[in-house]
């Protein structure tokens, strides 16, 4: 057993013991109960494990977190679907895709909403021109699998988001 | 036996064992922000959009996999798990497992074995017959049959031996034995010869004569014998026979006025691959003998029936007097879960290790291991054209399916699979032969399209080498040959519902991607192919005995709840409910329980016999008891969700409106009983929460559901409706007047009293012989595509797509656009991207993933360029149609017939691979 300690939507968790082995999907799902990152493929093919890893530079990435030991995590600073909404008020992305109807069965959306929330957070920082907007969508989501939508309304949610305030996004 | 596609359940207690189905209780996580996200519990913004999206962009707890012991109330808080254990091998002697090779800390506190099963008396229910684990000292059935359940105290010693069994070599095989055989799962015939007359009776069908099966198997290939044999089992067989054998001499015959075509078609298996992989969690309490369950299937009464089955002769012992069954909301189906035999090994686990909660839970590779899978067909597939008027003369056909090692859905799947063969087509003489096999493959049963995508698209491949070889217009072409409403179907009856063919080919035909074929493939880029396709499809919806069990209710408040008996599955079931009650009394509702069982014993239901196969002389008899019904709840499945899964809480929702809120209506106007306007309820409508009624004033939904509540009013209804190609009718006597309404089984609230059930006066249920109707309810979906490949390397890009349905009412628009763009995706999947193969190299040797298996991503799609459109109801009071498996099917054939149209070469099997079109391009 070896410790770990990290940040968990704000909250300090640990320190804990863990297997060296023990994958973070199973860290958070059956360790600290956190079941809306999800199991899909234990092969960090589909993605829906996916949480969000804000990084020390102000950055943040996305890592998938069924083939990734816990310990990988150790003193880093994580998001969770769970961890969007504050006091209950939805994201604009959380809401766009209720709005939108993004998903069906929305097994995948904790890992599409992480990768969408990362985008917008980049777009923020690095605009893009309106021209490569589609694209640059298409570029973030696609290692995200989702058998239900056929993907377009998840890429609509993250566009109209997006257009409903190009000046924070876009460039000129 | 008639197959039938969803079983029933018959209520009250099974094999001495009491059965209670309820939704999953809420539940809070420790160190997780409060919330309360379970189905109809908690918070609901409908208003957003569908009624589960909070849950779901928040992490809600929903899904089977997402629960744990200590969510549950009054469950110890420990959870410990179980691995089931597959065989990766069906041609050797199974000799058991080497447990001695896990790591220490990963030894099993229990192995369950099949001598365990055989010890305590379990039984396999009919459904899934054949072994539930393999013996020691016997060749697997198939790949991928358990062999044993090892249960663990802690998840870290359950998790080591997954990966261990995962990634070692840790069952023990003995001497090759070759694989096991068995006998077919069922062959049909069907055959029709259409009158000389349009309208004229037919001169053979199955709705005539019943359908039928060959009498005898080939001793060496195990196949049927489809020829008629001198000492032939019966007459009807005889008879039918004769018919096709007939037709296939037509088709055979040389005849300068008639172009013949004579294809082999083959589609690969498949995995619904639905996100969440089964997962279920149970407690035995052995001092209360309860068996509690949490488990995410399509079909509740099956799942919970079942379990009562394998249960019900137990030992003393291990025999619980109760089940309890919580159903959870699922993470994907597609047909995957609905019969699946994974509910019956979380029981055993649970049972083996009494007091602790135990989780069964699969990963992906035990998904892929252990999954029903979709049917691998072979088809041999003749069609006649008439050369002049390019009409269709006749259609044979003969499909062999991979059933797999158990038999689950075969029969019913080649059964549909053979009735929807000539698509929506209208063709004189038919003959189909469709056999289901045994094989040593992983399981194969029910999913999206449920046989007829496989034949489809042989069938529209088919049609459109046609077009090519008789240089007729596809689009043309299919005008001419399309069956018309009121024409029949090939087992002899017509469609009931609409038939919209003339517009969906008219939309096809001036539509851009068609409109345009010419100018873009010479515009083509250098060194690559631009190619057009397009297909059609007409396809089932319901299995021809279908219930729907619903109930709504109105607080003084003016809060609306609904309880209903369907599952929610991404199918958007919760919020069409909620929006086709809304259209009756005015609100969404502010509760919408979905996966109901319990909360409709008012009802006092009961069954007998078997919906399928039940005589007209048993139903009669059995109908004169009020509280019976054919059949009392059927799986989910999304091409049912709109039309049937909403039937009953619709109905309840008129009640409450007509004997309700219209009496509270007529109080607040000051319309007395005898003004001729009391009777035109009909004519009243909403506006938002407002009713509406000419020359009186609007009044709002609180104050009448106030006032309805005052004076004792029907405030809550619930109801029960069975469909066998039509929905069974009856009449009720309430103190206000009768109601006769699309249903069986009714009962009112009143005030805020109880329900009380109210004996039918007269009912209809369908007649017995629709049961040799193949269906009469189907919606039509059109698609066309262009791609683009590239010369080089055989790539494959879908530049545009349009696809173009009809499916009566939409209850939901934008949940039908989505099922629409989900089935466009699951279509290119299955054209070009998905396949397993069969045995010892496919997913029943445990090496399957993602990355190996390959799914469409958003890039493999038109995102922007992919155009669905939906033809509005013809009336507004057309019912809702099934449409989430038919938008599916036309997909695959025409991106195969654009392969054609850039490359010049028809492939006839899936998937059509860069690699394969590379080939023929060189």
């Amino acid at each position: 057993m070896t410790m770990l300690s990290l940040t968990i939507n704000g909250r300090a968790v640990g320190p804990l013991d863990v297997r060296p082995d023990l994958s973070m999907n199973d860290f958070l799902r059956e360790r600290l109960g956190m079941t809306g990152t999800k199991f899909g493929c234990g092969a960090a093919q589909c993605l829906s494990c996916a949480v969000i890893v804000d990084l020390d530079d102000g950055t943040s990435v996305t890592k998938p977190t069924c083939v990734a030991p816990a310990l990988d995590f150790n003193k880093q600073k994580i998001r969770t679907v769970e961890g969007h909404a504050v006091n209950g008020v939805l994201t604009p992305l959380q809401l766009s895709f209720v709005e939108h109807f993004a998903f069906q069965c929305g097994y995948c959306t904790p890992g599409f909403l992480n990768e969408g929330q990362v985008l917008l957070e980049r777009l923020e920082r690095e605009k893009v021109a309106r021209e490569d907007l589609e694209r640059t969508i298409m570029e973030a989501l696609d290692g995200h699998i989702c058998r239900c939508s056929g993907y377009v309304k998840y890429h609509q949610a993250v566009r109209d988001v997006i257009l409903a305030d190009p000046s924070r996004f876009l460039t000129a | 036996m008639r197959p039938s596609r969803r079983d029933f359940l018959k209520l009250a207690s099974v094999c001495g064992i009491s059965l209670s189905v309820s939704p999953v209780a809420s539940a809070e996580v420790p160190d997780v922000a409060a919330r309360e996200t379970l189905p109809g519990r908690g918070v609901s913004h409908p208003a957003l959009g569908r009624v589960d999206g909070v849950a779901k962009v928040t992490g809600g707890k929903l899904y089977a996999a997402d629960f744990r012991a200590a969510d549950l109330p009054g469950w110890p808080a420990t959870t410990h798990h179980a691995l089931l254990v597959r065989a990766p091998d069906a041609t050797h002697l199974y000799e058991g497992l080497d447990l001695a090779a896990l790591p220490p800390e990963a030894t099993p506190t229990l192995v369950v074995t099949a001598e365990d099963i055989k010890r305590i008396g379990a039984r396999v229910p009919e459904f899934y017959a054949g072994d539930l684990f393999c013996p020691v000292g016997t060749t697997p059935l198939y790949l991928g049959q358990p062999v044993a359940l090892l249960l663990f105290e802690t998840f870290d010693a359950y998790d080591v031996a997954r990966v261990a069994f995962r990634d070692g070599n840790l069952l023990k095989f003995g001497k090759e034995t070759g694989p096991r055989t068995g006998a077919n799962y069922g062959a049909f015939r069907f055959t029709r010869v259409a009158g000389a007359e349009p309208g004229a009776p037919d001169i053979y069908s199955p709705l005539q004569e019943g359908w039928i099966s060959p009498g005898f198997v080939d001793s060496g290939s195990g196949r049927p014998i489809w020829r008629v044999l001198p000492d032939e089992k019966g007459p009807d067989y005889v008879k039918g026979a004769a018919y096709g054998e007939a037709i296939r001499a037509e088709l055979e015959a040389v005849n300068p006025s008639v172009l013949t075509l004579d294809r082999s078609f083959a589609t690969q298996s498949v995995d619904p691959m639905f996100l969440e992989p089964e997962t279920g969690l149970a407690w035995y309490d052995p001092a209360a003998k309860k068996l509690d369950m949490v488990i995410g299937v399509q079909s509740p009464f099956e799942a919970a029936e079942a379990v009562a089955h394998l249960l019900g002769e137990v030992q003393a012992d291990h025999k619980p007097g109760a089940v309890n069954t919580r159903f959870c909301y699922v993470g994907g189906g597609f047909g995957g879960r609905d019969h699946t035999p994974f509910p019956l090994y979380v029981a055993l686990a649970a049972l083996f290790f009494p007091g602790r909660p135990v989780r069964l839970a699969h990963d992906r590779f035990q998904q892929f291991q252990g999954g029903v899978k979709r049917h691998a067909f072979k088809m041999r597939s003749q069609i006649g054209v008439d050369r002049k008027s390019g009409l269709i003369t006749a259609f044979a056909a003969d499909h062999v399916l991979d059933g797999g090692g158990l038999a689950n859905y075969s029969v019913s799947v080649a059964v549909v699979g053979a009735t929807g063969a000539i698509g929506m087509y209208a063709i004189p003489k038919v003959d189909v032969t469709t056999v289901a096999e045994h094989t040593r493959g992983v399981t194969a049963g029910s999913m999206r399209g449920y046989g007829t995508l496989q034949t489809m698209t042989a069938l529209e491949t088919l049609v459109d080498e046609a077009c090519t070889a008789l240089a007729l217009d596809p689009i043309e072409f299919r005008r001419r040959n399309a069956l018309k409403v009121g024409a029949r179907t090939m087992t002899g009856n017509p469609y009931s519902v609409s038939v919209r063919a003339p517009e969906i080919l008219d939309k096809l035909q001036t539509q851009a991607i068609w409109k345009d074929r010419a100018r873009e493939k010479a515009a083509a880029r250098s060194g690559f192919l631009i190619g057009t396709g397009v297909a059609c499809a007409a396809k089932d919806y319901g299995t021809g005995a279908d219930c729907s069990l619903g109930a709504v209710s109105i607080d003084p408040q003016g809060r609306v709840s609904i309880n209903s008996d369907a599952v929610e599955m991404g199918n958007g079931i919760g919020t069409a409910l909620a929006n086709r009650v809304a259209t009756h009394i005015g609100a969404i509702a502010d509760e919408v329980t979905v996966a109901q069982i319990d909360v409709f014993d008012e009802l006092e239901l009961v069954t007998s016999g078997d919906p399928y196969s039940i005589s007209q002389a048993d139903q009669d008899q059995a109908a004169r008891d009020p509280h019976w019904v054919p059949a009392i709840s059927s799986a989910t499945s999304a091409s049912i969700g709109a039309h049937v899964g909403t039937q009953a809480a619709a109905e309840a929702a008129r009640v409450v409106f007509r004997f309700g809120l219209w009496p509270a209506a007529l109080a607040l106007w000051g319309v007395a009983p005898r003004d001729p306007r009391a009777e035109r309820w009909t004519e009243a409508y909403w506006q938002g929460e407002t009713l509406l009624f000419s020359g009186l004033p609007p009044l709002p939904l609180k104050a009448l559901a106030a006032k309805a509540h005052e004076q004792g009013g029907v405030t809550g209804a619930m109801a029960h409706a069975f469909s066998r190609w039509a929905w069974a009718e009856a009449t009720f006597a309430l103190p206000e007047g009768e109601w006769s309404a699309e249903i069986d089984a009714l009962a009112v609230r009143r005030g805020s009293g109880g329900y009380q059930r109210l004996d039918r006066k007269a009912v209809a249920f369908p007649p017995a012989d629709y049961n040799r109707i193949g269906t009469a309810f189907a919606s039509m979906c059109g698609t066309s595509v262009r791609i683009e490949i590239e010369r080089a390397t055989g790539n494959l890009r879908i530049a545009k797509a349009y696809s173009v349905l009809e499916c009566g009412k939409t209850l939901v628009p934008e949940v039908v656009l989505g099922q629409a763009q989900g089935g466009f995706a699951m279509g290119v999947g299955y054209a070009l991207l998905e396949d397993l193969p069969p045995f010892e190299e496919g997913p029943g040797n445990g090496t399957w993933n993602l990355g190996q298996y390959v799914v469409a991503r958003g890039s493999d799609l038109p995102l922007h360029d992919l155009d669905i459109e939906v033809l509005p109801p013809l009336a507004a009071n057309e019912p809702p149609k099934g449409m989430a498996e038919v938008v599916m099917i036309p997909v695959v054939p025409a991106l195969l017939n654009a392969i054609f149209d850039a490359t010049g070469h028809r492939f006839y099997a899936l998937p059509v691979t860069p690699a394969m079109i590379k080939g023929v391009l060189a």
